[in-house]
């Protein structure tokens, strides 16, 4: 398994109980001691090395905390343009922010990856785009209107 | 003793002073705006009641739904915390007209203190050094008589003001007329009241100050002093007690400053008295007087070994506050943290968001003061602090080690914290020497001398952390269950035990 983290490539393979990592030259064995999902915490043992981590997922963010300190990554590899965010067959808005442009209505046909509509947060624009070919069931915000992190912008019906 | 308390207030000070209402036996009403329905100060009391819209002006400084909550409740008294209404003498008068006690100083205390211009002249009056310099010009030649008088750099500061509202440091006669005029400005907009004082500003001063406590028999004692020269925007960080700077004679001098400043406006309850102290010349000038329970006190709990909140309620019920000066000494040192939801990196502009994972130290001499929990959302309605980290050990050194250790554990995910900032500046030179001056961190961002910015250190093992994290959680609930339930008093939401 390949993936990036902004812009650090590693390669993940299962081997015996654990896995081998392949981070730039380096092959790393790396294996899960034990899993607390409810605290987000991992016990690993890093080239017999005992490294305790905590991670939490909101979508394509990784918070990960070793020796004390955090810090957010963003998985690349399989966003790679734009940012998706489903929930409940909505899309919602990722930050909270202004929206800056929509550029559909109820009604029209939208095909996947299709930029729907931009939301302005903290200087950045982010695009929110179609997950599938469908049919914009409702829009919920218009430009210049203020969303809440999660908040539903569009429902896409197939 | 009273049966019920209301606590108008929210976030870790609310659950502060709840604590202390359990151990007394008394019972707690919380109050809350509909941005807090699910916070934890809501879920810890006996009884809670909404108060309105999200702005504080519709919730926790909205007078009459306050003193409402409380006749409704039968709370006999109500305890303000700090900020919101903690210093506004009209409250504190008009919970007492409501036949209710307000638990803190009196109404005339308060006024007396608020007053800039005012509690500098009567200081002046009760022997109390302060800074020198002038109230109660007018004209625009006279402010220049005085900067000239007292020479420059000056400060000229709202008589009606605080939080650094109205004020402004003048470093040369020309720029004096345009700060005069942007300060009386502000201060009419935030305060309704333009008047000025103008006094010396000392550049490279340490904020010390004295905790006083009192009851209304006039027993009123002083608890020591903190250290709190650790701020940024004027905002308190990193507070610790005793201050590396003063000896025991400079403590007993400002500490009966204090105490004869509180007694010049007749104080009971909690208070403390904050003082600029000059590291060149071990001299102290008074600042100002906070006329509330202070959000650094638990260092001088820790120290003192008092619990500060409790005795505030049982001096407000009418007990004698019955121990001497003679009966405190300082037992070791501690330190406070205070962890903000705010990005240090991005001119600490604070952070928003759901506290996606959040797990708090443990261990001895650690205390954790905190409203939030994993699933808490961190709204901009109000200030951003998340917790505080406070830390009680032997000496100076052995604290430091302790607080850099329970900042390693201290997990937080979903908001950008100022943990690595506060970890820089545990870990700089300037502060184990204890030459952290006020303007200490400006200078030093300026300089670059703080190393914080958490995405330049990003780690291999972070990266591998991150990426194994999908497959070891594969197949597990990889989030805490976040709570949609909108009634607070909820059986499945009472949570005693609130921490993850």
């Amino acid at each position: 398994m390949k993936v990036t983290f902004d812009s650090q490539a590693l390669e993940i393979n299962p081997s015996g109980d654990g896995y081998i990592v392949m981070l730039d030259d380096k092959t790393i064995s790396v294996q899960v001691v034990r899993a607390d999902a409810e605290r987000g915490q991992m016990d690993l043992l890093i080239d017999g090395r005992r490294v305790t981590a905590y991670v939490s997922t909101d979508i394509t963010k990784r918070w990960v905390t070793v020796n004390g300190q955090t810090m957010m990554l963003t998985k690349t590899s399989d966003a790679k343009r734009g940012v998706r965010h489903d929930y409940a067959g909505g899309l919602t808005a990722p930050m909270p922010g202004q929206v800056r442009s929509v550029s559909v209505r109820a009604g029209d046909a939208v095909k996947k990856g299709q930029t729907l509509l931009t939301i302005e947060a903290m200087k950045m624009e982010i695009r929110i785009q179609a997950l599938k070919d469908g049919k914009i069931k409702a829009v919920y915000v218009s430009q210049g209107e203020t969303v809440e992190r999660e908040q539903i912008l569009i429902e896409v019906e197939e | 003793m009273f049966n019920k308390i209301l606590i108008a207030n929210r976030g870790e000070i609310a659950i502060r002073i709840m604590r202390a209402c359990r151990e007394l036996g008394i019972k707690t009403v919380a109050v809350y705006s509909e941005a807090d329905k699910n916070s934890l100060h809501v879920q810890f009391a006996d009884e809670a009641i909404l108060l309105g819209a999200p702005a504080p002006k519709d919730s926790y400084l909205h007078i009459d739904k306050i003193i409402a909550a409380a006749k409704k409740t039968k709370a006999e008294a109500i305890h303000p915390g700090y900020g919101f209404l903690s210093e506004n003498a009209s409250f504190a008068q008009e919970v007492e007209s409501a036949k209710l006690i307000f638990i803190g100083p009196s109404a005339d205390s308060i006024r007396a203190m608020g007053d800039k211009a005012e509690s500098k002249a009567r200081m002046k009056q009760a022997g109390v050094p302060t800074v020198l310099g002038f109230e109660g010009l007018e004209s625009e030649k006279d402010f220049k008589k005085a900067a000239e008088e007292i020479g420059y750099p000056v400060l000229v500061k709202a008589a009606a003001g605080g939080g650094g509202k109205g004020m402004r440091v003048v470093n040369a006669g020309r720029e004096l007329s345009e700060a005069i005029e942007s300060a009386r400005r502000e201060a009419l907009n935030a305060f309704g009241d333009e008047r000025l004082l103008i006094e010396k500003y000392l550049t490279d001063a340490h904020h010390i100050e004295i905790q006083v406590f009192g009851d209304r028999q006039g027993n009123l004692i002083h608890l020591f002093e903190r250290e709190c020269s650790v701020q940024r925007r004027h905002q308190k960080i990193i507070e610790e007690t005793p201050s590396p700077l003063l000896t025991p004679k400079l403590r007993k001098e400002m500490g009966q400053a204090a105490v004869a400043a509180a007694k010049a406006v007749h104080y009971f309850n909690a208070g403390t008295v904050e003082f600029i102290f000059d590291p060149k010349t071990s001299d102290y000038y008074f600042l100002e007087m906070n006329t509330r329970l202070q959000v650094e006190h638990p260092i001088t709990e820790l120290v003192a070994g008092i619990d500060l909140v409790q005795w505030q309620i049982r001096v407000a019920a009418g007990e004698n506050f019955p121990f001497k000066q003679s009966d405190f000494i300082q037992r070791g040192h501690a330190i406070e943290c205070r962890v903000y939801a705010e990005d240090p990196a991005n001119g600490f502009l604070p952070s928003t968001g759901k506290l996606l994972q959040y797990i708090e130290p443990r261990g001895p001499g650690i205390r954790v003061d905190s409203g939030f929990a994993a699933g808490s959302e961190v709204t901009h309605f109000y200030d951003p602090l998340l917790a505080k980290l406070i830390v009680h050990a032997e000496n100076r050194e052995a604290a430091v080690h302790k607080m850099q250790q329970a900042l390693r554990e201290f997990v937080t995910h979903g908001v950008v914290t100022n943990i690595d900032f506060m970890q820089a500046v545990l870990a700089h030179d300037d502060f184990a020497k204890g030459k952290v001056t006020t303007r200490w961190v400006e200078k030093a961002l300026e300089s670059n001398s703080l190393l914080f910015n958490m995405q330049e250190r990003a780690s291999v093992l972070h990266v591998i952390a991150a990426a194994l994290a999908d497959v070891a959680f594969a197949g597990t609930k990889s989030q805490p269950a976040i709570s949609n339930e909108t009634d607070p008093f909820s059986p499945w939401k009472q949570m005693n035990n609130y921490r993850n």
